[in-house]
């Protein structure tokens, strides 16, 4: 079916596995070919509502159908336009309770397509995605039509995928959803079952999703599911059972988020009520005058998105990260709370961000191939990176410059309290931390459009745009 | 190996793939492990799925009997 004609389509690299069908772009926008083998399957989820009755509770993206001239191989059956979700999010970003919802948001999606006689044919993470404020499941092709009597076939997916990161971070530390950065199709249930305190196999629900769990797949390991002679079939009612087990053990998975290093930054800020305020407004000021109007901003840095709050009113998308689990769990919650829709909280560590990961560097994107945004906001950052990481100015001003085209940077000079505290406990080895280094280093990648000082402060507010 | 070995061996693999579920073509390995922990527990959590839900009727059941409203009824699957 491919045309000469149309421009030339770009397969979407992290969507290669399912052989019903992938992802491409053609001309920036994105498409889903549908292959004939997935026929079945996909007039069922079609016709029998649970489409629709995904889409209109917002658990599943809504897509178009096009020509099938646009299909990019002879095995095209439909060619889909999915609603794009604006900013592609990794799991090892999200915090304990956007992993939670995406896990919940999974288990939602299972029961539904099963009163529709349908089964999700995988549960990876990586399928659900953080739009307007909430997850959802962005894979069309998830869907298969159930079989009375077959196990669930990602029962294994979903307990690396959310159930053992979920344990691991709510009994053990938060930071080992970092795990998921190094094992792309979940954590192992026998580093799992390793990792977890022994009273963890007290908890039934534990014990048999996970400590058993492992020690079935290592018991069958390399042997053929029918010469292991499974027990006997799996009841509809036994599948139902094991669906709420898992959404209830899911649901009892506690975090607390405390005793990290930021989680009250805020409090303990220099800034009075009123230099608090103005550089709220200074931001606010920066924002409106940034021309073309920004859609996408990155808060780099960001806490609990006071200031990402600022971008948000002015209608931009807002991408707050942060280095600590605490304050982007406790952002996460405030904006679910809310309802605020335009900020998405996620976790980094940007003297270490995300990497391009999976197969050949391409499935997974890296920080920096998610960019630029059309403003980056680096407040109260940059003495972080320049002091406590020994980063020198000028890589950090081009490292700005690959993640927006405009930025607005607050430079935080050594005599204020807050870099005094980072310089008491080490040697001063930052003769080029001043002002003047500082403008001149980011005056070779950006055209500085405006600075003013943050009264009542010793800092100072910078609007800047990529040359 | 006897006709009778062979002959069982035949009716064996008869029985196994009538009683058992067929092991559909998919794209994800389920894992033998995966498949075999399931089977087993899954039998027990239906059972506790059934009880529950029956339970969560009972209790409806009393609580419309003496006129209480019931703001979190669950949905028999």
């Amino acid at each position: 079916m491919t045309n000469s004609t149309k421009p030339e389509p770009q397969h979407v690299a992290g969507s290669f596995r399912d052989p019903n069908g992938f992802m491409f772009r053609r001309e920036g926008q994105l498409y889903r070919q549908v292959n004939r083998q997935y026929r079945e399957h996909y007039e069922r989820l079609m016709e029998s509502g649970l489409y629709e009755s995904l889409v209109n509770k917002g658990l599943l993206i809504p897509h178009k159908e096009v020509s099938l001239s646009l299909a990019v191989t002879g095995e095209a059956y439909k060619v889909l336009r999915p609603t794009q979700v604006p900013f592609i999010s990794h799991p090892y970003e999200w915090s304990f309770s956007q992993l939670q919802d995406a896990a919940l948001l999974t288990l939602r999606v299972q029961q539904r397509a099963l009163e529709a006689g349908m089964v999700l044919k995988d549960a990876s993470a990586y399928n659900v995605q953080f739009w307007e404020g909430r997850p959802v499941l962005i894979d069309t092709l998830s869907f298969e039509t159930y079989r009375e009597g077959e196990p669930w076939v990602a029962y294994r997916q979903f307990c690396q995928h959310f159930l053992a990161p979920l344990a691991l971070m709510s009994y053990v530390d938060v930071r080992l959803s970092e795990l998921l950065r190094v094992h792309l199709d979940g954590i192992p249930l026998d580093l799992t079952s390793r990792l977890l305190p022994a009273r963890t196999r007290l908890n039934f629900a534990l014990a048999t999703h996970i400590h058993w769990h492992a020690k079935a797949q290592r018991r069958y390991a390399g042997e053929a599911i029918q010469a292991a002679r499974p027990p006997r079939k799996m009841s509809r009612t036994a599948f139902l059972g094991l669906m709420d087990n898992l959404s209830g053990t899911v649901r009892k998975l506690k975090w607390q988020p405390q005793g990290t290093e930021w989680e009250s930054y805020y409090e303990i800020t220099n800034y009075s009520d009123a230099a608090f305020q103005a550089k709220r407004e200074l931001v606010a000021a920066f924002l409106a005058q940034i021309n073309p109007r920004p859609r996408l901003a990155w808060d780099l840095g960001a806490n609990t998105g006071v200031f990402s709050r600022v971008a948000a009113e002015q209608g931009l998308l807002t991408i707050s990260w942060d280095i600590d689990p605490a304050a982007v769990e406790k952002h996460y919650r405030a904006l679910r709370a809310q309802g605020e829709t335009r900020i998405l909280p996620l976790l980094v560590d940007l003297t270490n961000p995300s990497p391009a990961l999976g197969w050949a560097h391409t499935e997974r994107a890296s920080l920096l191939d998610r960019a630029p945004a059309d403003v980056t906001l680096a407040l109260a950052l940059i003495h972080h990176l320049a002091i406590s990481n020994n980063l020198p100015l000028p890589k950090l001003a081009r490292f700005f410059r690959q993640t927006g085209r405009f930025l607005i940077i607050e430079f935080v000079p050594k005599r204020d309290s807050q870099v005094q505290k980072l310089l008491a406990s080490r040697e001063d080895i930052f003769p080029h931390y001043t002002q003047e280094d500082f403008e001149r280093a980011f005056a070779t990648a950006f055209t500085i459009r405006a600075g003013e000082s943050i009264p009542e402060t010793e800092r100072t507010l910078y609007l800047m745009e990529a040359k | 190996m006897s006709r009778k070995n062979i002959l069982e061996i035949i009716l064996g693999v008869l029985v196994i793939s009538f009683v058992f579920p067929p092991y559909t073509y998919a794209y994800l390995d389920p894992g033998t492990g995966s498949y075999i922990i399931q089977l087993l527990v899954a039998g027990l959590l239906g059972a506790a799925f059934v009880i529950k839900t029956q339970w969560n009727h009972i209790v409806q059941f009393f609580k419309g009997l003496f006129g209480k409203e019931s703001d979190d009824q669950q949905h028999e699957a």
